[in-house]
């Protein structure tokens, strides 16, 4: 059985009067097999935390079905509550009680027992490297250690799926890194983690399989590399010193030219075998005596592959969302 | 059963984040003191005698207690904002804990702190001549902590509605001083113009006011008494329910 099983799910918000109705998820399907790390990767704004606020029981379902494990989200949330795990955008831990006191209180609502607390605490608190601060306030926390003891909370009743909405957005990079290592960890341990990001580094280095997300619908699914494979070949980012050149246009009918992107100043060429093709550019570049700033060559990322399913890159919609 | 022990479990967090900040249980402490040594002394040569000490404090002690009683629940909404900006409401509300235990939390939590402030209040007034009397001081409280957790539910239910501390507290200052000018906490209504008088009628804090004097003097058997718990107990009822629906729906 899937860990996760959504079918056609969907959601509309509709404004205030004169106001259009927003479709947030535009009909989704996907399912996450036991102990992977699936992840949602897309611009704010994509649907992505409306989703995942659906999946947890936060936010009621419009339109089609979603399964954890053998419940069913809309038929029976209260099952589904006691074999999740969630870790909101916004943690979620008491910041007025300790470590300590925010996991018993936890462990409790969920039904265990305090014996089954404590002990469950202690392994959680070696796991999540939580030992030192476990007995302070939680407001003396730095913002690591918090999502360290958020995650704790989230997985401390053994949850069959823990959620992570942006897990390790507001982080540092070094507290990033660290954290990326803890939930690699949670998935040694067997757990099923289903997480939402919109870094792509993030995306690349925890999902085991992840969904590209845009404006409520799912653009490309696979894993990592599936994905990244699918846009063949190498990236050739043309940059040239005067901003008036048009690139794209010289290469347009090339044979070896797969795709071209242009981004900003930028333009990406898609090639089959970069060292090939990097001295035919230079070639005809000159033939028409276009200067450039700057080259370079790449791997496909995937925000190439992003670029290519949306037009936009991933970068720059995730800028215009947040202004 | 399950539900009395997340009520206990959710009670005790906020009693220990009430504890936990001493500007709170200092002012919960001083406020209704203050009122009584400030203010109650005003009150003395109002009527054509001028009133003992004692007998000003009968009159005036049910009044602050019942402002106590309504102020106390009004803090609710402002918690429930804070926690929703730290993502604890949300944390809770994926927990299989059931949202009537998340309300009753709270309100269990402002009826305590409503208790202990009026207790010492009592206490120290009737150390100034006011007259205690057991049984009307216990019916009185048990009133009252009705009152605290009406407002406490719908101070709660309103902060998760409203969502911003601000919308908050202009309606909570908008709402409070027509609801306590209009009971006649700090004055018994009888004083004023008829019109006053009628007016009154439609808040229910009137007849909480009115009770808690006529058992504050030692009378629990009265039409006042009865009065008021045919509109609080109802009241209760209604707004917990409601209540729990805003928790189970609210998106927070």
């Amino acid at each position: 059985m899937n860990a996760i099983e959504i079918k056609k799910l969907k959601k509309s918000f509709h404004g205030k009067k004169n106001q259009k109705t927003v479709e947030a998820v535009k009909g989704i399907s996907l399912s996450v097999k036991p102990g992977e790390i699936f992840g949602f990767l897309g611009p704010n704004g994509a649907g992505k935390t409306t989703s995942l606020r659906m999946l947890t029981t936060l936010l009621p379902i419009d339109e089609g079905k979603v399964g954890i494990g053998k419940y069913d989200v809309k038929k029976n949330p209260s099952e589904v509550r006691r074999h999740i795990g969630y870790v909101g955008q916004l943690g979620g831990a008491d910041m007025e009680a300790t470590g300590r006191e925010n996991l018993m209180l936890s462990g409790r609502l969920y039904g265990m027992s305090k014996n089954n607390v404590q002990e469950q605490s202690e392994q959680l608190i070696d796991l999540l490297d939580l030992r030192d601060i476990i007995d302070r306030l939680v407001k003396t926390y730095s913002g690591g250690q918090r999502r360290r003891l958020e995650i704790a909370l989230g997985i401390l009743h053994k949850p069959d799926v823990l959620f992570l909405d942006e897990p390790t957005t507001g982080l540092d990079p070094q507290n990033r890194a660290n954290l990326w290592e803890h939930i690699l960890k949670l998935k040694d341990a067997g757990m099923t983690v289903f997480l939402t990001t919109h870094y792509l580094d993030e995306a690349d280095e925890l999902c085991d399989r992840l969904c590209i997300m845009d404006k409520g619908v799912i653009v490309a699914e696979g894993t990592p590399q599936s994905l990244k494979r699918k846009i063949s070949g190498d990236v050739v980012s043309i940059k040239p010193k005067s901003e008036h050149e048009d690139i794209a246009h010289i290469f347009s009918g090339d044979k070896n030219v797969l795709d071209i992107r242009t981004e900003g100043e930028k333009t990406n060429l898609y090639v089959r075998n970069g060292a090939i093709a990097m001295p035919e550019i230079f070639n005809m570049l000159k033939a028409r005596d276009i200067e450039l700033e700057s080259v370079s060559l790449s791997q496909p990322s995937l925000d190439d592959v992003f670029l290519k399913q949306t037009g936009r890159s991933l970068r720059d919609t995730g800028m215009e969302a947040s202004l | 059963m399950r539900i009395l022990l997340e009520i206990w479990l959710l009670f005790k967090r906020k009693m220990l984040e009430t504890i936990r900040q001493p500007v709170w249980v200092f002012m919960g402490l001083t406020t209704p003191l203050l009122y009584i040594a400030l203010f109650s002394p005003l009150l003395k040569n109002l009527s054509d005698s001028p009133l003992s000490t004692g007998g000003v404090l009968d009159t005036f002690v049910p009044g602050v207690l019942t402002l106590l009683a309504f102020i106390g629940g009004t803090g609710a909404g402002y918690g429930v904002i804070g926690e929703l900006q730290t993502g604890v409401i949300e944390r809770l509300r994926v927990s299989p804990a059931s949202r009537f235990s998340l309300l009753m939390g709270t309100i269990l939590r402002d009826i305590v702190a409503f208790l202990v402030p009026s207790t010492l209040v009592l206490f120290i007034a009737q150390l100034f001549g006011f007259k205690a009397h057991i049984g009307g001081l216990l019916v009185m409280l048990l009133l009252l902590s009705l009152l605290t957790a009406i407002v406490s539910a719908w101070s709660g239910s309103l902060g998760l509605i409203l969502k911003q501390a601000s919308s908050m507290a202009a309606l909570v200052a908008g709402l409070e001083l027509p609801l306590t000018l209009l009971s006649g906490v700090l004055l018994p209504i009888s004083l004023g113009p008829k019109w006053l008088q009628a007016i009154a009628h439609i808040n229910p804090l009137y007849y909480a006011v009115e009770a808690s004097r006529v058992l504050g003097a030692g009378t629990i058997i009265s039409p006042e008494v009865f009065k008021a718990f045919v509109v609080i107990i109802p009241l209760t009822a209604i707004t917990i329910f409601w209540a729990t629906n805003v928790y189970r729906r609210a998106i927070s």
